[in-house]
């Protein structure tokens, strides 16, 4: 289990981060989400020990988190960065070899990643002379290459095509359903709310929301929805605030067993559920709060 | 799959390999040494093809001189040596071209001249020749004048002159260390910054500060390319001094020639310790390579003084702007082994600057790992070395 807690950071004037605390279980995926200069990338950088913060921990497994651990994480910074010189599959290798992996271990971890890539034909290509989106595919191997504990990704989505899209989001499922924490952190909340177990928000340097993604919805309920097939209005008879739709009623603060008997007793009852926000909207909600 | 622990040594040598195979194989870098090589090799070559043949000159002798004069020029050797029984048939011999030059009648024949070296040669070997005659002919025995010819050879004694050069040679080998010793810091200290910049400017410096620490990535960034220096230098006196040995040149080289040379090596480690970390220092204060030119030009300028001072230092290799100059840090790096390579220099004084020089390294290193450090996952404008002294790491 990795945890991110209590970070601190101020850049001069200026407070990034004040009480930052997240965290994520072994095989839980957790999706980052907060508006550009909300603080992802510097709690991210701070978890990868890229950069300092003025307070604050990160544990792993209930130990302070150690270089030699940290070694073993994979990390995908939001400015991508590959040697544009180099070749595609020594490149691969090369970050393997720098995670701990022997010449030979990342090696042949480096020709499967690419394999599963699609880039077998590119391994000798120098990473320059790929698109950009073989590029992203390359930025992906080089943080998986040695198998990492931990994944942490800052918007790891962003740039890809639809295919791209799917390799990286099974990528990531898969990494967690062998136990490992994932973190990542995105713009594309449809994806979070494919992908992630956990969701937590961020605004200006402080988390304003964070749990499962279903408790989050549950928390964030809006209305009761009941369709009926009934020629009958039946507006009056439900207790709370009731909208008609067509043979739709959204009621709010009503009863909603009483409010089930007398849809039942009228007509055909088609649906009858709560309405769920998506996490778009349970985001914008608590930006603005 | 196994994890290995990797140490420190391991990271630090990971990224120097790295440096070595993509920037020391590359093929531009293979390429320019080939050049390099090759012009090296023609240039040691150079002296024996305008040389001319090296073949022997022909000679041939007549008269009763003959014999003690071959016994003579036998001895200097470098002559094939032909004796005719006549002075006229020694004359027609030249004539016919099948010897260079004849010795008869006390005249030397040749066609247009034979060189200064083998005229004066022959001249020697005449004028003992003629003693030698002389002496039998007033009855001398021959032991006696065995005697009376050994004579003590002369000894050469140079008394050095305030900016005085011993000799061509040394002021040759003094200037071709010193240019070496410049190219061999310039180049991989501009690459040194151009990587460091590189890292910083394609943001992938990020991903390897996870697994290495800074002093470990400008630490083998730094021996990844002194190490591809240094073969090329290796590469170039190999080529040079192979070049020199098949040719014949090489003994023509004042003895303290590869004396040095090697211990311009041990100057050159020390100053490239010095100029590397300080490049990679300064590097890692700017994002863009356009930047890289502005920050790297203090460090250009007193590389490029060093050169100057190295060789205005050639003409008055003991003049006390030579000395102080040998001695002073960054400057000494290359003054010194020039100034080694032309005059002999007090044990003190090689002492006082190899230490002055090995601390300037080691505050070099101390200030450039800082600066890379504090700045390197800074990006932006251009960052005043002050503020990045101020910044926390």
């Amino acid at each position: 289990m990795l945890e991110i807690k209590d970070l601190h950071k101020r850049f001069g004037d200026t407070v990034a981060l004040d009480g930052v605390s997240l965290s994520a279980e072994a095989g839980e995926v957790v999706g980052f989400v907060g508006a550009n200069g909300a603080g992802k990338t510097t709690t991210m950088r701070i978890a990868m020990g890229v950069l300092a913060a003025d307070s604050g921990q990160i544990v792993y497994d209930g130990a302070p988190l150690g270089v030699e651990q940290r070694r073993r994480f994979g990390y995908m910074p939001s400015e991508r960065g590959l040697y544009p010189k180099m070749k595609t599959g020594e490149q691969v290798a090369y970050f393997g070899e720098l995670h701990g992996m022997t010449k030979a271990e990342a090696k042949r971890s480096a020709a499967e990643l690419l394999e599963q890539l699609s880039l077998t034909e590119r391994i000798g290509d120098f990473v320059q002379d790929l698109s950009l989106g073989n590029q992203q595919r390359v930025q992906l191997a080089v943080s998986l290459v040695h198998d990492p504990e931990v994944l942490i990704l800052d918007e790891p989505f962003s740039g890809l095509d639809p295919i791209a899209v799917d390799v990286m989001g099974t990528a990531l499922r898969d990494r967690a359903a062998a136990g490992a924490p994932v973190i990542f952190s995105s713009h594309q909340l449809d994806l979070i709310e494919r992908l992630c177990d956990s969701v937590v928000i961020i605004g200006n340097g402080r988390i304003i929301a964070s749990g499962p993604v279903d408790e989050l919805k549950a928390k964030e309920v809006k209305q009761l929805r009941i369709s009926v097939e009934t020629g009958e209005d039946l507006t009056a008879r439900f207790s709370g605030t009731v909208t008609r739709d067509g043979d739709d009623y959204l009621i709010e603060d009503g009863d909603d067993q009483e409010a089930l008997r007398i849809a039942a007793a009228a007509g055909r009852v088609t649906r009858f559920a709560y309405d769920q926000p998506t996490i778009a909207e349970i985001f914008r909600e608590a930006v603005t709060r | 799959m196994t994890q290995n622990e990797p140490s420190k040594m391991r990271g630090l040598m990971l990224v120097a390999g790295r440096e070595i195979r993509v920037r020391g194989l590359s093929k531009s870098n293979v390429i320019s040494l080939v050049v390099t090589v090759v012009i090296v090799g023609i240039l040691a070559a150079l002296p024996s093809l305008i040389g001319g043949d090296d073949s022997d000159t022909r000679v041939g002798l007549s008269g009763d001189t003959a014999p003690a004069m071959q016994a003579q020029l036998e001895a200097m050797g470098g002559f094939d040596i032909t004796v005719f029984d006549t002075a006229d048939e020694a004359e027609r011999a030249v004539e016919d071209e099948t010897v260079d030059a004849a010795v008869a009648d006390g005249s030397l024949f040749s066609l247009d001249g034979i060189g200064n070296e083998d005229e004066t040669k022959i001249d020697a070997a005449w004028q003992t020749a003629s003693v030698q005659t002389n002496l039998s002919d007033a009855g001398l025995s021959d032991q006696q004048i065995g005697e009376a010819l050994t004579v003590q050879p002369l000894e050469f004694v140079t008394l050095e002159s305030e900016g005085g050069v011993s000799s061509t040679l040394d002021y040759f080998t003094g200037l071709i260390i010193s240019i070496i010793m410049f190219m061999m810091l310039m180049t991989p200290v501009q690459y040194i910054a151009m990587g460091v910049v590189e890292e910083k400017s394609s943001r992938i410096v990020e991903i390897l500060l996870t697994s290495l620490k800074p002093w470990q990535l400008l630490g083998g960034k730094v021996i990844g390319l002194g190490v591809i220096s240094l073969v090329n230098l290796i590469a170039m006196v190999a080529v040079g001094l192979g070049v020199s040995a098949a040719t014949g040149m090489l003994s023509d080289l004042p003895p303290g020639t590869a004396g040095a040379a090697v211990s311009s090596i041990g100057w050159w480690l020390i100053a490239f310790a010095l100029f590397g970390t300080l490049a990679g220092g300064v590097g890692s204060l700017v994002s863009r390579q356009e930047e890289s030119g502005s920050v790297l030009t203090p460090l250009i300028m007193s590389l490029t003084l060093s050169y100057l001072g190295a060789i205005f230092l050639l003409n008055a290799p003991t003049s006390t702007f030579a000395e102080v100059l040998s001695i002073v840090p960054p400057f000494s790096g290359i003054a010194m082994p020039t100034r080694m390579a032309i005059t002999e220099v007090p044990a003190w004084q090689i002492g006082l600057s190899a230490l002055l020089l090995a601390l300037a390294a080691a505050g070099a290193l101390a200030l450039g790992s800082q600066l890379y450090k504090r700045s390197v996952l800074y990006t932006g404008s251009r960052m005043k070395i002050s503020e990045a002294l101020r910044r926390a790491a």
